[in-house]
């Protein structure tokens, strides 16, 4: 075991630095390459005359907003459709430090600002980790109510129109270049509570609409894996919330989850307790029982205010693109393992969608392709696949069992790894590490293992 | 587990205590409750705590004042709970002196050797020397009861022991040398089998194998078999262990699968 957890961290290294490289260059190559395509595109596709093209965005949350807000800007006829303006997601909340500038996010949507988290193994062992942070450094908690309507606002000051309305379904075109139908019930100020079924016409369709996406069904972009994540919302004692203040916490364990681990998270005015699984959904009570049970001590004393569940996809859809449609975020299934992170990716796969259909069409005036629609799939992969790769190998390697969680935890104890954590999550970046650092760190980490399964083969000892 | 879920008599406890009635002015309004609670909570709610206390949930110990120490979250909104373990006693002095606040409801790991969150190594002094076999084994048997009774995590008992803090040899005299000298048989016998078919089917004697490349990368797979495959189930092992490594880069080379063959048809 050891030997072989050895070779995907040596591997792991390797593919991050190979990845750093080809980053950088195709940051440099991206440009000319879009111009090379654009030529293509506008031979191919027919010239609209006397309107933008039109473009549905399904879903307002961060990724169908950002996607609309660029369209928009692009001078596209943008239509975007949610269904519950003030929804307050099943969300962690947390957003990585460059979100905040890449899409120019004002600083009081953020309501805390997580500088500490805590790791707790199995066994107890609490690992403190933010020590390597920069005074201006930190993870934001955000309420997705606050954020998404930030963002779909934005959208709207941009030039989108915003509706309120349900997604039912997608008419296919029966030929090419035809428009597609978007069924929807529609709710504004006229058709009251019930609604008003409605249809609207448009060129290309952006689904944005999340783990259950309707659009992906009317595409037939298949299935995904889902984690199931539960959460509940725990108002607890001011005194005990001052220690939450900018401290999250981590619990990992066979008790808290098979799979995944469980978590407390500082929200505005209370915390976040929560865990997810893949493989053991029907027991998420317990695990759910059993994270409160281990952060028992700081949050007695409190009060559910809220209790969610909600799916996370584990992987892409098989089909992400079909004609003009495309999908995004968790619709698409872009969350990572390991972390469960997907508010940035949403975002910012929603934007790089936008962007590809705003120059497929030269800013609204040409109508848009499949090829178009791929683009911004292949410049997606290149860029964050290995992000999504090296997530899924630290969740097998680490998840697998309380050992190997012993020796994650020990791992992360390391101001190195923290180092390298933190860079990589609050940046999006991967930053090339000491060749020698890394050696010592892979050294380290063969350790902990050996010896987290070391004391595991000697537990099972202890029961025969 | 639950054992104040009636939420009426939890909502009403702040009233049985006003403003007034507050001894020590300079806790928040918010944790006062608490202290004159925890001191009378035996008279106020022993009949009621001891009806409800019928299931204890997942076979945690209670406390002799069954009030203390249980999960309070689940469904019952008790803002004035009293709570339970060393927050309250540092705190509140008056919890604490009528005997009744106990540690929380479920049970911690204990054990003579452990004080204060670490293997006590003076008491695994043998001859002078730390007995590193008794310690590890004393986690392992840590570890195994923690499994079964999961423990909250504390920031006041925190754990502190190590496992690097064991030294190398003693893993390796504890693990390592059975296992090897197994390995060792096995690849000794392998080798020398190896040497006698090869010798018997090429005419190559020993001294000429090892000056062969092929022979050598022959010996090098058998060793890194031997090192890999050590049980039978170890090869179905390996099989779905590059299975699962392959298995995301599958999912997401999907969409593009997809896509050569919509290419070719657009094209």
């Amino acid at each position: 075991m050891a030997s072989i957890s050895f070779k995907h961290f040596a591997g792991l290294r390797q593919s991050t630095l190979d990845n750093h490289h080809s980053l950088s260059s195709t940051a440099a190559k991206l440009k000319p390459i879009i111009r090379l395509r654009k030529i293509t595109a506008s031979v191919n596709s027919p010239k609209l005359s006397g309107r933008n093209l039109r473009v549905a965005v399904i879903g307002g949350g961060p990724a169908g907003g950002s996607a609309a807000e660029t369209l928009a800007k692009g001078g596209i006829e943008t239509f975007l459709i949610e269904r519950k303006l003030d929804n307050c997601k099943p969300c962690g909340g947390a957003i990585p430090l460059c979100m905040v500038g890449e899409f120019d996010l004002p600083l009081d949507i953020i309501d805390r600002r997580v500088t500490k988290m805590k790791m707790i193994s199995p066994s107890n062992v609490a690992v403190n980790i933010g020590k390597t942070l920069k005074p201006h450094e930190y993870i934001g908690m955000v309420r997705r109510e606050v954020l998404d309507s930030y963002l779909r606002d934005r959208a709207a000051g941009a030039g989108a129109s915003v509706m309120n309305g349900l997604f039912l379904k997608l008419d296919l075109p029966q030929s090419p270049n035809a428009p597609y139908t978007i069924h929807y019930t529609a709710y504004d100020a006229k058709t009251g509570g019930a609604g008003q079924r409605r249809t609207l016409e448009v060129d290309a369709v952006i689904g944005a609409d999340g783990a259950n996406s309707r659009v992906a069904k009317c595409i037939d972009a298949g299935e995904y894996e889902y984690a199931i994540a539960f959460q509940e919302r725990i108002k607890i004692p001011e005194r005990k919330m001052a220690y939450y203040e900018n401290l999250a916490e981590m619990y990992v364990g066979d008790d808290v989850s098979p799979d995944f681990y469980g978590w407390v998270f500082p929200k505005c005015d209370h915390v976040a307790v929560g865990t997810g699984t893949v493989t053991h959904k029907s027991d998420i009570k317990k695990f759910q029982l059993a994270t409160r049970n281990r952060a028992k001590d700081k949050i007695t004393g409190g009060k559910i205010i809220r209790v969610e569940a909600h799916p996370i996809p584990e992987h892409p859809r098989p089909r992400r693109v079909l004609d003009r449609v495309a999908l995004v975020g968790d619709a698409a299934g872009y969350v990572t393992k390991c972390s469960g992170e997907g508010i940035y990716f949403a975002a910012k796969s929603g934007r790089m969608c936008a962007e590809a259909v705003v120059e497929g069409s030269e800013s609204g005036r040409r109508m848009v392709e499949e090829a178009d629609m791929r683009r911004y799939l292949e410049r997606w992969d290149k860029k964050y696949w290995s992000t999504y790769k090296v997530l899924d190998v630290l969740q097998k390697v680490f998840y697998r069992s309380n050992p190997a969680r012993e020796a994650f935890v020990e791992m992360c104890g390391d101001e190195y790894v923290q180092k390298m954590t933190f860079d990589s999550y609050l940046y999006k970046r991967v930053v090339p590490g000491n060749p020698w650092e890394d050696l010592k760190l892979a050294v380290g980490t063969v350790g902990s293992l050996v010896r987290a399964y070391g004391l595991r083969r000697e537990m099972d000892k202890i029961e025969a | 587990m639950v054992l104040l879920s009636s939420s009426t008599t939890s909502t009403r406890i702040p009233v049985l205590f006003p403003r007034s009635f507050v001894s020590k002015p300079h806790f928040s309004d918010y944790h006062n409750p608490y202290l004159h609670l925890s001191k009378r909570k035996k008279t106020l709610f022993s009949t009621l705590s001891n009806g409800a206390t019928t299931d204890n949930g997942a076979g945690f110990e209670t406390s002799a004042t069954a009030v203390i120490g249980e999960n309070p979250l689940e469904n019952n909104p008790t803002d004035s709970r009293p709570k339970s373990g060393k927050d309250e006693e540092a705190v509140g002095p008056a919890a604490t002196a009528g005997g009744e606040v106990e540690t929380a409801g479920v049970r911690k790991f204990e054990n003579p050797k452990w004080v204060n969150g670490t293997w006590d190594l003076k008491q695994f002094e043998k001859d002078g020397k730390t007995d590193w076999d008794a310690v590890i084994d004393a986690e392992a048997r840590r570890r195994k009861w923690l499994e079964n009774n999961p423990e909250s995590s504390s920031n006041e008992d925190p754990v502190v022991f190590d496992t690097s803090i064991i030294p190398w040899w003693a893993w390796i005299k504890k693990f390592h040398l059975p296992e090897a000298e197994l390995l060792n048989g096995r690849a000794a016998m392998i080798g020398f089998f190896m040497a006698y078919l090869v010798d018997s089917l090429t005419g190559l004697g020993v001294v000429d194998q090892t000056s062969n490349f092929f022979c050598k990368t022959m010996l090098f797979v058998a060793v890194a078999g031997v090192l890999l495959i050590r049980k039978n189930e170890d090869v179905e092992t390996l099989k779905k262990l590059i299975e699962e490594t392959t298995f995301y880069d599958k999912q997401w080379q999907a969409a593009w699968k997809d896509d050569t063959n919509s290419r070719s048809k657009t094209d």
